[in-house]
């Protein structure tokens, strides 16, 4: 078909391992047509990102082609060679990656990176080149362009940059933009506001784009035809709407059912292995705390400055019950991290006190606190399972580490009677202790990672976007398994996220924060049905659901 | 940036104090009487007492280190024992020979080792790769001295296309003044090369890895550019910072090569001084080292900040 743009036949890409060759993509058939968006969606090793850079042909060394064809404008791709094939890259087709940050030469300045993409593939002076950028950098709204020009990526946001990286792909009007997950780390606001810009962009100038993203809502609000991948293979294509409302393969229902949306339950994720302990302590009643208990934590007036800067945190004030979750949001920047870093006591607040069941331990300075007898009481589960654990550390060795510093346990078959207990709790398979990190998946990883915090059976725990990193069917399993745990043991979760969705279902309460203020505190669902400012409003409305049903028929 | 300079010039004062304790301490570190020490075996007792006195050898360490420092801070490096000219004038005279080999060496190691390192990154597990690294490995393991006298035997003595030692100062001509150094910079590069050659590799590899080298092959750069103009000024920092440290392994080197190749060099001056015990010059050349160490560091350290933004001064 001479319509077509883009047609990719039956194509399928290895990598060489040390385990020999693994196949990534078994037998892929899609197209685009000119000007059209079609979202490629799946989950982490469903080979949707290799089915992009095989298209643009920057797989890596160990990546080969070993089938199939990829037809772009009737030109077979994968049989392009040197100049040929730089000719396409860049000005045909373009793309723009995950975390733009690292997209980016750190030592060049962002208008040279601009221009370097214009004067490989034009024949013009320095000087139009670099006007050529600077009309670019205004096309993609940067603020004071003329500065910008001479900006470093470090200099600027994670938003900013994914902006540069717009500008460097549409230089040379490219008749296909692939966007590999680019908003992927970004918050929801930014989010919304990048793919608004790129989606205004494709459809003015005419481009063709594929969207590459885990996140089915994303997918959803942006393109007319989605297509998901499992394993290497198309397993369904079709327009949203018949997506979620009549979605014909198994995967695709699992992926949309494990994807929290307004209005889901915890309980209404459909997750497999978590599903049969979760329920069975859902009716467990919560234990009615007799009145005028004292709180499990008080935090007042808590503030937060670094070098010269201005306050990151001022005047934070909350308390919790034990057993009690309550989830921390805001935007990059509002001072949450650092919050949630002051209560865990990894670093000290400039001012203000904590409270911890009745005992002070805001003046306890961060790197003495190891040695308090509270240590073991508050424990933290971090962002990315795959950076927090050491890598020369068996699963044994992460849980049982904190069990020897701060329960004093030896060695022994105590200690292997501790860690085996822990796994068990969070469901992580025995047979893996022996295993090193990279020998586990995600999931593992993160079961792993809440192991070792509630080895000492602690009664706070402060978690940093623990699903952030994960997929959806994964990041499912590990909210069921973190409010079972809340169930069973009464353990008070402060979680600390930029994914309402999560929070709503997981949290009793929810602190907005904004500029290292509060902006807005109350119980989760009424805030996030209601919301009195205009400030969680916006935070609101830019989470990108699964619509079924009316708004999305509206739509279409 | 100049007040950055500056302030890195004050925090290497300390540096240099306890070299020039240390460069003092020499004399006496080594086991008996410095007098002694001195004046050598066949020496009489009134010939050391002489000596004893003529350097002041009698009286307390720290009232001799503190005379000799503000001897040293008026540009007086003391007196040679052996041939009773002034230090720096010995020293001045031998600069010129040492500093040509040393800037040479530098020039070829870089022009050489840098391209090598860069092309085997590039080409890594191919045959190019494995023969450049091979290489490296030879040069490293390579004492300089052999490498010297197959040098001059072969392409001296043999082939008779450079001459076979001595050194022609720059003021009679630029050719016979690099034709003297061609060999000794080989020689004394090999090590230094291998060195620099395998950084720049490790570097490399680990910058084309990263995102940013993905997105210049996604704007359709040719390779050149992506290697060049991205890869290697990421990668520089390492690269420069042994380059820096190899500086110490020249002045190690040039010792020896001077010797080989026949250069009235420092490296003479100093393997003569130590021959004859002559301490005031030890200690002069030792100082003058140091100080050149010091230096150069700080040159690094102000490279660092021209090649990467992110690093601040």
């Amino acid at each position: 078909m001479s319509e077509d743009l883009l047609r990719i036949d039956d194509l399928h890409v290895a990598f060489s391992t040390r385990r020999g060759m693994v196949e990534a993509v078994r037998g892929v058939t899609l197209t685009v047509k000119a000007g059209e968006m079609l979202g490629l969606v799946g989950e982490s090793g469903s080979g949707k990102s290799v089915t992009g850079f095989a298209t643009t042909r920057l797989l890596d060394a160990a990546g080969r082609v070993t089938g199939g064809k990829i037809l772009f404008r009737g030109q077979d791709v994968t049989k392009l060679r040197g100049d040929d094939l730089r000719q396409l890259q860049g000005a045909a087709m373009s793309m723009i990656f995950q975390n733009p940050r690292a997209a980016l030469n750190p030592i060049r300045a962002i208008g040279l990176q601009i221009a370097d993409a214009i004067l490989t593939h034009k024949r013009i002076s320095k000087e139009a080149a670099r006007a050529e950028a600077l009309d670019l950098l205004r096309a993609v709204q940067i603020r004071d362009p003329e500065q910008r020009m001479n900006a470093y990526p470090h200099e600027l946001s994670g938003g900013m940059c994914q902006r540069v990286m717009i500008a460097i792909a549409i230089s040379c009007n490219p008749a296909l933009l692939i966007a590999d997950e680019p908003t992927t780390g970004l918050d929801v606001t930014t989010q919304k506001v990048v793919m608004d810009l790129l989606a205004d962009i494709a459809a003015a100038r005419g481009m063709a784009t594929i969207l590459i993203t885990h996140d089915l809502g994303l997918a959803a609000r942006y393109c007319r035809r989605i297509a998901v991948m499992e394993r290497g293979r198309i397993v369904e294509e079709a327009s949203p709407g018949k997506l979620f409302s009549a979605r014909q393969h198994a995967y695709t229902r699992r992926l949309v059912a494990a994807s929290p949306t307004a209005t889901s339950r915890i309980e209404d994720l459909v997750t497999e292995e978590e599903r049969e302990r979760y329920n069975a302590v859902l009716d467990k009643p919560r234990p009615v705390l007799p009145h005028g208990t004292p709180p499990l934590l008080e935090v007042r007036k808590l503030a937060k400055r670094f070098d010269q800067g201005s306050a990151a945190v001022a005047d934070f004030s909350m308390t919790m019950a034990g057993g009690e979750s309550v989830g921390l949001v805001g935007e990059s920047g509002s001072g949450k991290s650092t919050t949630s870093r002051m209560i865990c006591r990894l670093i000290d607040p400039s001012e203000g006190d904590i409270v911890f069941d009745g005992q002070s331990i805001g003046h306890v300075a961060s790197r003495d606190f190891h040695r308090s007898p509270l240590r073991k009481d508050i424990q933290m589960v971090f962002q990315d399972p795959n950076e927090s654990l050491n890598p020369r550390f068996t699963a044994f060795d992460c849980i049982a580490h904190p069990l020897m510093r701060l329960d004093g346990m030896r060695t022994g078959e105590a200690l292997r009677q501790r860690v085996e207990e822990c796994a068990q709790r969070v469901g992580l398979p025995l047979d893996l202790l022996p295993r090193f990190p990279h020998q586990l998946s995600g999931g593992q990883k993160a079961r792993v990672g809440i192991a070792r915090a509630i080895a000492c059976r602690p009664r706070l725990l402060v978690l940093d976007e623990p699903t952030a990193a994960l997929d959806v069917s994964v990041q499912a399993v590990v909210l069921q398994l973190l409010d079972r745990l809340r169930r069973e043991n009464d353990i008070a979760l402060l979680f600390v996220s930029h994914d309402l969705n999560v929070v709503r279902m997981l949290c009793d309460r929810t602190i907005v924060l904004r500029n290292g203020g509060i902006v807005e505190q109350g119980e989760s669902r009424a805030l996030f049905d209601n919301p009195k400012t205009d400030y969680t409003r916006k935070l609101v409305e830019a989470i990108p659901h699964i619509e079924t049903g009316p708004t999305l028929a509206a739509a279409l | 940036m100049l007040s950055y300079i500056l302030r890195r010039i004050v925090a290497t004062l300390p540096v240099m104090a306890i070299v020039a304790l240390f460069v003092f301490s020499l004399l006496y570190i080594a086991p008996g009487d410095p007098a002694v020490v001195i004046a050598g075996d066949q020496a009489s007792p009134e010939d050391v007492e002489r000596i004893r006195q003529s350097l002041g050898l009698n009286r307390p360490f720290l009232v001799q280190f503190g005379s000799w420092v503000w001897r040293i801070l008026h540009g007086d490096l003391g007196t040679s024992i052996f041939t009773n000219l002034p230090v720096s004038a010995m020293i001045g005279q031998r600069l010129g020979p040492t500093l040509s080999l040393m800037i040479v060496t530098l020039l070829l190691t870089i022009v050489v080792a840098v391209p090598l390192g860069v092309v085997a990154a590039w080409k890594a597990g191919s045959l190019i790769d494995r023969v450049i690294m091979g290489f490296a490995v030879f040069g490293f393991s390579l004492p300089v001295f052999v490498v010297g006298y197959m040098l001059a035997y072969v392409f001296a003595l043999e082939l008779e296309w450079l001459p076979v030692q001595g050194y022609t100062p720059l003021a009679q001509g630029f050719w016979p003044w690099l034709e003297n150094l061609i060999l000794p910079a080989i020689a004394l590069g090999c090590v230094y090369i291998a060195l620099v050659a395998r950084i720049t590799r490790a570097a490399m590899l680990e910058v084309l890895q990263q995102d940013y080298v993905r997105t210049a092959k996604a704007k359709g750069l040719g390779q050149g550019g992506i290697l060049f103009i991205h890869a290697l000024k990421n990668a520089a920092v390492p690269i420069v910072t042994v380059i820096g440290i190899g500086i110490a392994l020249l002045i190690g080197g040039a010792v020896v090569t001077e010797s080989v190749f026949a250069i009235p060099g420092l490296g003479r001056l100093t393997i003569d001084a130590i021959l004859r015990r002559d301490y005031p010059v030890i200690q002069g050349i030792v100082l003058l080292f140091s100080f050149v160490y010091v230096l150069v560091n700080l040159m690094i350290d102000v490279v660092y900040t021209l090649v990467d933004p992110r690093i601040r001064y």
